[in-house]
């Protein structure tokens, strides 16, 4: 085994120059700039669901979308926030007051616009575009995250890999609700919530193992 | 908490500007300059200042041992502890804000090591017994019966205790396993007489395995 101080030594000789790490908040704002350049492009190749105008004229709609927006975004300053070592894990709860709105308005959703739920609402081939809606924003925003957060590792994994799996979740249900006319039915409630909890399960079972693959130790 | 308690105290808040000159090293120094010192030095460290970075990792390592020191009794682990802890400190040293206090930072990564040292020595103690110089033995089937070297003297004992007629009987029929007739030409005795003497034989040799069992 190695001594001590010649463990010093040999890390004193490695003692390259770094770069400081910038504020959480910049680092989260970087990330949030590039899901915006994600959702835009997926908004060209796509197109923006129909009714879209319509459904920004209700409340209801609105609502929810700023919510999910705006959890993704706190999740993500969370994300940046507990990943560095000194700072409180209660920053965790920081999107916790509109997640509880975004959830909150899915389960309005979901009561009143229950007598609408017809079974041939959904098809396959909407929900499969759905599934590629999904794919196509979250695996990126994933791995974005996973290079900033590349330092976690040797820190708090897991708590940072349930703020960060949040965000991506959040941002990902955003863009299904602008691109998809899914909502006021139960199947709202299955993809928003269901992929959110499927994305923060996922994120967090393989996050380590995700690391190893980032950032060999 | 007064700098005099146990552990060091590594919870104040560097309020001065890292800007002044590094003050004259001593021992008696107040921990917050102690601290306000070991940001500055981080600071030049992330910079690329190996000095700097030597008297930082070189000050922290009696407290990370300290730290470390609290959960293991072992000095081996302890000194793995402070390794990976210095290890850690290495790879996320540009997390370090200079505007923030050094302490907490250090503290916090050295809980996490402290944690992952605590659940691996769980974990092999879960799985692994020590060996311990008691346990130690040699493959040879000779090496390990000394119980039952100890046993035969306690019967041979027992055996010369007995009245000679018995005892012959004994040796004949039992130790050496003769048949009846071989023992009867050896000795003399009817094959009567020997299986009456063997039988009584025996019974002195309960008795005295039985007294024997009784004082122990």
């Amino acid at each position: 085994m190695i001594t001590t101080p010649d463990l010093i030594e040999s890390l004193v000789a490695d003692a390259k120059p770094v770069r400081r790490l910038r504020p959480p908040a910049a680092r989260a704002a970087l990330w949030l700039l590039f899901a915006l350049a994600i959702v835009s492009l997926l908004a060209v190749s796509h197109g923006l669901r129909p009714d879209l105008g319509a459904r920004l004229g209700q409340p209801l709609f609105v609502t929810g979308l700023a919510a999910s927006l705006l959890t993704g975004a706190l999740a993500a300053v969370a994300a940046f926030i507990v990943s560095l070592p000194d700072r409180s894990r209660l920053w965790l709860l920081l999107p916790a007051p509109a997640l509880a709105l975004w959830v909150s308005t899915i389960g309005y959703g979901c009561l009143t616009g229950w007598v609408g739920i017809r079974p041939d609402s959904v098809t396959l081939g909407e929900a499969a575009d759905c599934f590629a809606t999904l794919v196509f924003t979250s695996v990126p925003l994933w791995l974005a995250m996973l290079l900033m957060l590349r330092h976690v590792a040797l820190l708090r994994s897991a708590t940072a890999a349930v703020a960060a799996s949040l965000a991506v979740a959040a941002i990902a249900s955003t863009a299904l609700a602008l691109f998809h006319d899914l909502d006021a039915s139960v199947m709202t409630l299955m993809w928003n919530l269901g992929t959110a909890a499927l994305l923060v399960g996922l994120g967090s079972a393989f996050w380590e193992r995700m690391f190893s693959w980032v950032a060999p130790r | 908490m007064s700098s005099s308690s146990r552990g060091p105290d590594l919870t104040l808040v560097a309020e001065a500007a890292p800007s002044s000159a590094t003050p004259p090293r001593s021992g008696q120094e107040r921990p917050a300059a102690r601290e306000l010192d070991w940001s500055v030095y981080m600071a030049r460290a992330q910079g690329g200042d190996r000095d700097a970075y030597r008297r930082l990792l070189e000050d922290v390592t009696p407290h990370l041992r300290s730290i470390a020191a609290r959960h293991f009794r072992n000095s081996g682990d302890i000194e793995d502890t402070v390794q990976e802890v210095l290890l850690t400190v290495h790879a996320v040293r540009h997390t370090y804000d200079p505007a923030r206090p050094f302490g907490p930072w250090l503290v916090a990564i050295a809980n996490r090591r402290v944690v992952d040292g605590l659940r691996r020595q769980g974990r092999s103690r879960a799985r692994e017994v020590v060996l311990e110089a008691g346990h130690e033995t040699f493959a040879a089937p000779q090496a390990n019966l000394a119980e039952a070297a100890s046993d035969g003297r306690v019967l041979r004992n027992a055996v010369d205790q007995l009245p000679p007629g018995q005892r012959d009987a004994i040796r004949m029929l039992k130790l050496k396993e003769m048949s009846l007739k071989e023992a009867a030409a050896a000795s003399g005795m009817t094959v009567a007489a020997l299986k009456v003497a063997t039988h009584r034989a025996l019974k002195n040799l309960r008795k005295i395995f039985g007294r024997q069992g009784g004082k122990t």
